[in-house]
């Protein structure tokens, strides 16, 4: 396919790996921010070609792995609610929530429906004008302009059955938890190629400034990735700490101002809870009030439900890049991707599963075992 | 979730409500995208990335090719360095074969 099999060439990325071994003078920590970069890197087994001279910490990137417990806790009583369809992108189906997860809810009747965009949902909404039709708004920027244009069309066309849901959050922030954590062994950041293509990079050039960190937007090829770590490394290595752009085929330095101008007239910045991590302030997108009536959480009345996430999963510490999925108690027995007992156990951007299923624990963990 | 993937418009039109929508073919499969974040600077053919069904950018193609030829000519450069060392490496063994 076109603009995407290109950058899976095994010879360039060797030529790239050889690169990246020959610049570093020691091992330096970066962070992919992205669940799809982890994803790629994971399968690719880049963290293992480039050992020596890279450690890929996997960052808090992944929107499932991310939506706190309570979230879903909700989205679990709308989608037990006979009145209410609940829509949802189908990575959310499994993640499991204090009691179940959403294929839970469906098995017992409830409607649960998988839809590819949130437009289909509103659709879905005008087809059955006796239902409430709910969306489970989910995502960083990347997905926040396609919600914001479900709920802006719904206000257009007079679609009252139809609410969303939201769990956003955003990036920058991410980025400033981490840094500030005094535990913090990320060097050099990887920054979402999609992220910034909605959002451009220009509000992570005070971040590299204030952290002294590179920070370079990355796309999600095998070649991308490989030329995203050379920039940083190389970066790292003359001292440079700059916000740098890999994705130019996409990213524009001020990113798509159509979308960007829909998501604020929609939405509004709120503190928002990580699941794993914590409230980040600021973190997160909420609906403006004059858009209340699309907030399931208001027509529902849902904020009466709260949770306390399970002490046994690791996920905070994995996701701060504290602990490898791998050296998780429960990783692989008790917690698999059919029994997920975390959210990065489910989604497969999510760092558990990435390393679950490509098998990388192993390898990993001899590796770990050995001086 | 975040996933974005690059797909060429096949045709181009105005729905109801006055948004662009459009029909694009990702390596085969075709698919409805909306295509109100890109309006104005696409036109039939022109490659996307698409997210959860939007468009959210018009894939630049020179920005594309330019990213292929900088590693093209950087795995080249590589390789000729490889054969250099290789005929250094050569070199070496001879000498050590010359040596006493
Ligand atoms: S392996 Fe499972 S329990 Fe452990 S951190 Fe990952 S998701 Fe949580």
């Amino acid at each position: 396919m076109k603009y995407l099999s290109e950058y899976r060439d095994p010879a360039l990325a060797q030529a790239l790996v050889r690169r990246i071994r020959r610049t570093a003078t020691r091992t330096w920590c970066l962070m992919e921010v992205c669940g799809g970069q982890t994803h790629t890197i994971v399968k690719q087994g880049l963290n293992e070609v480039l050992d020596g001279a890279v450690e890929m910490i996997h960052g808090p990137g992944c929107p499932v792995c991310v939506t706190p417990l309570e979230q879903i806790d909700r989205a679990l009583a709308l989608a037990a609610d006979p009145r209410v369809i609940f829509t949802s992108f189908g990575d959310m189906l499994r993640v499991p929530g204090s009691e179940c997860d959403l294929f839970a809810i469906r098995a017992r009747g409830g409607q649960v429906r998988i839809v590819y965009s949130p437009l289909d949902a509103l659709e879905l909404a005008r087809q059955n004008p006796d239902k409430e039709v709910v969306f489970f708004a989910v995502g960083f920027e990347t997905t926040a302009p396609a919600n914001a244009m479900a709920v802006w069309r719904a206000r257009e066309l007079g679609v009252r059955n139809f609410s969303v849901l939201v769990s956003h959050v955003t990036v920058p922030p991410a980025i400033t938890a981490i840094m500030e954590d005094p535990d913090n062994r990320v060097q050099g950041f990887l920054a979402a190629g999609h992220v910034c293509t909605v959002m451009g990079w220009e509000e992570y050039i005070p971040l590299a400034e204030r952290y002294r960190v590179p920070i370079v937007v990355t796309g999600f090829e095998p070649l991308d990735i490989l030329e995203g770590i050379w920039m940083a490394v190389r970066q790292l290595e003359e001292g440079r700490h700059e916000v740098e752009n890999q994705y130019v085929r996409s990213v524009k330095r001020e990113g798509n101002r159509a979308a960007q101008a829909l998501v604020e007239r929609v939405f509004r910045v709120v503190d928002r809870t990580w699941r794993g991590v914590g409230t980040i302030p600021a973190s997160g997108l909420g609906l403006r009030d004059e858009f209340a009536a699309f907030d399931a959480e208001k027509k529902f009345d849902l904020l009466h439900i709260t949770a306390t996430e399970p002490a046994e999963c690791r996920a905070g510490d994995v996701l701060k890049g504290r602990l490898k999925p791998f050296e998780c108690p429960a990783f692989g027995a008790r917690c698999t991707p059919s029994t997920p007992l975390g959210a990065p156990m489910v989604s497969s951007e999510g760092a558990c599963a990435a390393y679950y299923n490509f098998g990388r624990f192993h390898e990993a963990a001899t590796q770990e075992a050995t001086p | 979730m975040c996933l974005g993937i690059p797909g060429r418009i096949v045709s181009m039109r105005r729905d109801e409500g006055g948004l662009y929508n459009g029909v694009v073919d990702f390596g085969g499969v075709r698919r409805d995208v909306c295509l109100a974040y890109v309006a104005g600077e696409v036109s039939v053919g022109d490659y996307v990335i698409v997210h959860v069904g939007f468009a959210i950018s018009k894939v630049d193609e020179a920005e594309a090719l330019r990213t292929f030829e900088v590693l093209r000519e950087m795995s080249q450069l590589d390789e000729l360095e490889w054969m250099a060392q290789l005929a250094d490496g050569a070199d070496a063994v001879r000498a050590r074969e010359v040596a006493p």
